[in-house]
């Protein structure tokens, strides 16, 4: 259908649209006005992508010159695959409406490993080691001495495409990743350089965060985007901890033997090139002299090794003498590392400042702060000037490279955590240097600052005040939107105490008391006898599912529950988590039904949806706040005290309502499916705790469903289950949370929009 | 929605129920009266549904009813409790599917402990079944049920009835989980292939595996509300559903017997077919007496029954009488469905039950042949008990017609 929204002709791919999607689009056209920063919470299964898509690409359309790109950022592969699809019908409908092929082109991009067509090169499983095979077979050094030798193997898809592909642009059109390596089959392209080098002039781009946030990776992919793009993170909740991880090092000592061998290597090989060809170490001091600018002549498949951002007055300057000379160098890599190893020789936690390692560095071993910044930067020209083509080898070596370049660059905003051993495990000696980042807004900041609009949305990003200030930006609008429906298909409850009274919670105090856990114990078995098909359990830990399970099964709730429904366990294990994960579908299915154990912020939580029988009820034990015991977590909260002035417990509080929100949203997909919500813990009905969950889950959680006992939950659960049970078709919707194009016009509905749009 | 005889049960036996919350103001557009809404919408798609009138009926039915035993039937929400409030409706199912489909035969099976149990064969004799149900009271209910096994026991029942019939399953299902020995999608697709069909009523909430058979095997699925929701539902399956796909029309033989042994009119009367004789339904059983000159005689073989319709225990004939096959035939020219209107300001009350039309009915429904109006409720009174139009049939001119 074509909507008209506030002024702009937006062609909707549907013959009916959710009242929601059209507020969703109203506020996001006034944020494309503004040329500013908006937040959008919309539920999961309300159509947000092809909302985004169908508005953009309309905005697009009739502002060319303002708005010249969307950049879509996802989280995942399929979740990159759903989008285009979407953009695919948005495109269809849009040359069937107007006649004509439209001059749009929308493609998706991810590694080499997903978009690799060599016969040899894309049978590898590992990304790491497909990425380093494509190196060893089109960096530019192995290509010349191919053009000498032709023994000398090279990827003939990118030859292919370095001598024709670079002058034809891809024909306009929707590409996913298999329509690309389609496309690089039939021309006989590299379709990942193929990609690369389209994203330059394509209309919109699909790819994964890293590419944009990650400052190693944005560097070489994202540089050239215009400014006038719209840049959307899609599922953005936990945009933070992406930013977060993306600036942060971990050192073990295992990594730093590894070091140890590839520096021996490196000696090696520079011997050996002394004796054979001395000219080329020469040549590549010479150009260090000139400055780093010049060394890195940026030769795109040479990207394998890059550096994290450096100011780039940094890369103006020469590169400093101590290090210009290969044999220097190596050797100060060898002090950085043996360095950092005896730092690992702690007997006590460890925490200091970039500052203070500066100085001790400094101070024991008198390395200057200058070039430790050039490590990442020397090290890559090392080894694109030694010929080293297996890259996989030197990654430990790449990871403390960027580690001494990051701690000599940034002095806030960082701190560094050395532990000599795991908490868990006080006996065994397993040393770890934690370099961290505290601080959310350093990566994501030129962002922000590049371009126009940066559009954060996800189905839970309550509260939405939060997001701004730990990312330190000034969005133009912040808008939570609610679903309509057409009967009451969530029940979200609290449940506070068991039948016998005692309180619920899982409060470090109270969570090892028997009469708590038999509590939840008794929950789970009673929902589960009233409730059919699947049920997903959410725990606060790995280590409290277990304590929990055990104690279950000395008590015989165990043996009760399975009466009622099979159990399965999410463990930390991948592979057995996803064998659990099939089967718990088949007894889903087959109408056994079952339970599924899992932790919050585990692999489960994210991603996995439960729609329709697959989760019929999701159970929250307890609150999921963060380990607080961990240091980087404290660092990070004082740093967030210092700096933002946000409140440890209001962080803290944040971070686990965000937690639950995302694991009670697994069991809600769309508008003909329902859950029930069970949050077990006493805390969840105080206030504080209340008001930060999504509004449209709040906004079903009644006052009188927020102090139940066992008992209670379960009689409102089996009634509201009746009442989902009866027939419901479109029909029923229709008017009410699915509009026609007549039905949205009526002025009745645009007033309840207004007046929706208002309240937030 | 609330039970209206619900003072015949203590305070402390209800579930909890806050009767203030039963008024709600309706504002926001999603609060239970919607779904009472949906209900009645649902009810009359229901009814339109069956009065198309244009689609053939599967008059003669084979019909397995399948009643969960498992532990879960012993809980309360159902009063006394589940199981015994599915007998008692069943006992009244069984009367009034044998009232509607004298011509068809039932059978029951019951499903507990994983296994599944026949209670009674496919047969025609009401009176049999009604007996096992009322057996059945005594049954204890216990372990998990099997979907499975007991729609394989009941093809295996139905496999072998003759292909001009409908072949149809009953599962009252009380219990959330089943617990199966196989595949049940091998289970569905042989069901399908056989042409039967399994229509589901569920007793606590929407199991997926349920809602899949229904579809799969054009049946239906409902989830009650509560015990009157669940009587609509048990005897909506007294209707005789559309028969799915192409069966082929035959010709099925059947017997009638004579009629009153006084009258001798000499048709298929000897003396002999008067002579006292055991009636064969109740030969087995210890209370089987002697029977007078009154009874039924197979016109094939010349056993004798005590009542119609039957099947005959000697020769299979199934017999029955003219009035019973009479019975049927509203099922074959249903009346046309009445059309809905809003209100019209002419007429204040309903043309049946004379009820005034409040401002809340906003729907009103319409004969197309006398245009008389009625509320909604006796159009689905008309429509499901009835059978006939009271304001054609009370119209001289329409009955008139009819007649001649």
């Amino acid at each position: 259908m074509k909507l008209n929204v506030d002024g702009l002709l937006v062609y909707f791919p549907y013959d009916y649209i959710y009242p929601e999607q059209f507020s969703y689009m109203l506020e996001l056209k006034r944020a494309l006005d503004a040329k500013g920063h908006c937040l959008l919470e919309m539920p999961s299964g309300t159509g947000k992508t092809t909302t985004l898509l169908s508005l953009i690409v309309a905005y697009m359309k009739a502002h060319p010159l303002d708005l010249t790109k969307l950049v879509y950022c996802s989280r995942t592969v399929p979740e990159i695959e759903k989008v285009m699809e979407e953009l695919r019908k948005l495109m269809t409908y849009y040359e069937k409406e107007l006649g004509m092929e439209q001059n749009i082109l929308g493609l998706a991009l991810s590694s080499r490993k997903n978009l690799c067509i060599h016969p040899s090169v894309s049978k590898e499983r590992e990304g790491k080691v497909v990425d380093g095979r494509c190196y060893s077979l089109t960096a530019s050094f192995v290509r010349a001495r191919h053009a000498a030798d032709d023994a000398v193997p090279i990827c003939e898809f990118y030859e292919g495409f370095d001598a024709h592909g670079k002058e034809f642009p891809l024909p306009p059109g929707v590409y996913n990743l298999d329509d690309l390596k389609e496309y690089g089959q039939m021309k006989r392209w590299c379709p990942y350089f193929l990609a690369r080098h389209t994203i330059t002039h394509a209309n919109i781009v699909v790819y994964s965060y890293h590419y944009l946030l990650d400052p190693k990776i944005a560097e070489v992919v994202s540089k050239e985007i215009s400014k006038t793009s719209v840049v959307v993170f899609d599922e953005a909740h936990n945009i933070d901890n992406v930013c977060i991880d993306s600036m942060s090092v971990k050192i073990t000592k295992r990594l730093l033997d590894k070091c140890s061998n590839s520096i021996t290597i490196l000696e090696t090989t520079i011997s050996n090139m002394k004796e054979n060809d001395s000219k080329r170490l020469e040549k590549e001091y010479k150009r260090l002299v000139e400055g780093l600018r010049d060394a890195t002549i940026a030769r795109e498949t040479d990207m394998a090794l890059v550096n994290p951002v450096l100011p780039s007055e940094v890369l103006e300057e020469a590169v400093p003498g101590t290090i210009r000379t290969a044999e220097h160098f190596v050797a100060f890599l060898k002090r950085v590392v043996e360095y950092i190893k005896t730092r690992l020789r702690v007997q006590q936690v460890v925490q200091e400042s970039p500052a203070g390692f500066l100085r001790d560095i400094h101070t024991k071993v008198c390395i200057d702060r200058k070039p430790l910044r050039f490590t990442a930067e020397r090290l890559a020209s090392l080894i694109r000037t030694l010929e080293i083509s297996d890259l996989t080898d030197f990654s430990p070596l790449v990871t403390v490279s960027h580690f001494a370049t990051l701690v000599s660059t940034y002095t806030k905003g960082f701190t560094i955590i050395i532990e000599p051993f795991e908490d868990r495990a006080p006996t065994v000696s397993n040393p770890i240097l934690y370099f961290s980042c505290l601080d959310s807004s350093i990566a994501i900041k030129p962002v922000f600052n590049r371009f126009q609009t940066v559009v954060i949305t996800s189905g839970t990003l309550s509260p939405l005040d939060m997001y701004p200030k730990i990312l330190d930006f000034h969005p133009v609008i912040m808008t939570s939107f609610t679903m309509t429906l057409a009967r009451p298909c969530i029940l979200p409850m609290i449940v506070s105490k068991g039948n016998d009274q005692v309180a619920m919670s899982s409060r470090y105090e109270t969570r090892e008391d028997t009469a708590v856990i038999r509590n939840y114990g008794n929950l789970l078995v009673e929902v589960a006898a009233a409730v059919p098909d699947g049920i997903v359990c959410f725990f606060t830990s790995y280590l409290y599912l277990e304590t929990i399970v055990s104690s279950w099964y000395d008590q015989g709730i165990i043996d009760q529950l399975q009466r009622h429904k099979l159990l399965f366990i999410e463990t930390q294990d991948a592979a057995e988590t996803s064998l659990a994960l099939i089967n718990y579908i088949k007894a889903c299915d087959n109408g056994r039904g079952a339970v599924l154990l899992s932790v919050a912020r585990g692999k489960v939580s994210e991603g996995i949806d439960f729609d329709h029988h697959l989760g019929r009820a999701v159970l929250m034990f307890g609150i999921p706040y963060v380990y607080t015991q961990s240091r980087i977590l404290r660092a990070r909260l004082e740093y967030l005290r210092d700096q933002f002035q946000i409140r440890e417990n209001d962080f803290l509080t944040f971070d686990a309502m965000r937690h639950a929100a995302q694991c009670l949203g697994r069991c809600m997909r769309g508008k003909t499916d329902y859950g029930i919500m069970v949050l077990a813990d006493k805390r969840f009905s105080r206030a504080d705790k209340r008001s930060k969950l999504p509004k449209w889950i709040q906004e079903h959680l009644k006052d009188t469903l927020c102090n139940l006992s066992t008992e209670e939950c379960v009689q409102i659960c089996k009634r509201w289950l009746r009442q989902m049970a009866q027939p419901f078709s479109r029909e029923d919707q229709l008017g009410i949370s699915l509009l026609t194009l007549e039905q949205l016009q009526s002025e009745d509905m645009q007033k309840k929009i207004q007046l929706r749009a208002q309240g937030v | 929605m609330a039970d209206e005889d619900e003072t015949k049960e203590y305070r402390w036996e209800s579930g909890y129920e806050k009767t203030w919350e039963a008024i709600k103001e309706d504002d926001d557009g999603l609060l239970e009266s919607n779904v009472a809404d949906l209900v009645a919408r649902a009810k009359r798609k229901r009814a339109a549904l069956k009065a198309t009138g244009a689609i053939q009926l599967g008059m003669m039915r084979h019909l397995f009813v399948v009643v969960d035993a498992s532990a879960c039937m012993f809980l309360q929400d159902l009063k006394p409790t589940r199981f015994l409030c599915v007998l008692k409706l069943l006992e009244v199912f069984v009367h009034e599917f044998f009232d509607l489909n004298p011509i068809s035969q039932l059978g029951i099976l019951t499903t507990k402990m994983k296994r599944s149990e026949q209670i009674t064969v496919l047969a025609g004799n009401q009176k049999k079944h009604i007996e096992a149900l009322q057996h059945l009271k005594d049954l204890s209910c216990e372990g998990e049920p099997s979907l499975q096994n007991s729609l394989e026991r009941a093809m295996n029942g139905l496999k072998n009835m003759p292909a001009h019939s409908s072949r149809e399953i009953l599962v009252l299902f009380g219990s959330l989980t089943t617990c199966d020995p196989g595949d049940i999608q091998k289970t569905i697709k042989s069901l399908k292939d056989n042409n039967i069909r399994v229509s589901i009523i569920g007793l606590a909430a929407e199991v997926r595996i349920c809602r899949e058979i229904a579809k799969k095997t054009g049946g239906t699925y409902n989830v009650l509300i509560d015990d009157h929701h669940l009587k609509e539902l048990i005897l909506s399956q007294v209707q005789p559903p559309a028969v799915a796909g192409s069966i082929e029309a035959s010709l099925v033989k059947m017997g009638f017997p004579g009629g009153t042994p006084t009258l001798n009119d000499g048709t298929s009367d000897s003396s002999a077919d008067h002579a006292p004789a055991y009636c064969l339904c109740h030969i087995d059983s210890e209370t089987s007496s002697l029977m007078g000159p009154n009874g039924y005689n197979c016109p094939q073989c010349g056993s004798r029954y005590c009542e119609l319709p039957v099947e005959c225990k000697q020769c299979g004939l199934t017999l029955v009488s003219a009035p019973h096959l009479a019975r049927s035939y509203h099922h074959l020219f249903p009346i046309k469905p009445f059309v809905e209107r809003a209100q019209v300001p002419d007429a204040t009350h309903c043309f049946a039950c004379a009820k005034l039309f409040v401002e809340a009915e906003t729907n009103v429904y319409e004969c197309e042949n006398c245009n008389q109006i009625v509320c909604l409720d006796c159009d689905l009174f008309i429509r499901e008990t009835l059978h006939t139009c009271p304001g054609c049939a009370s119209d001289p001119v329409t009955a008139q017609m009819k007649t001649n």
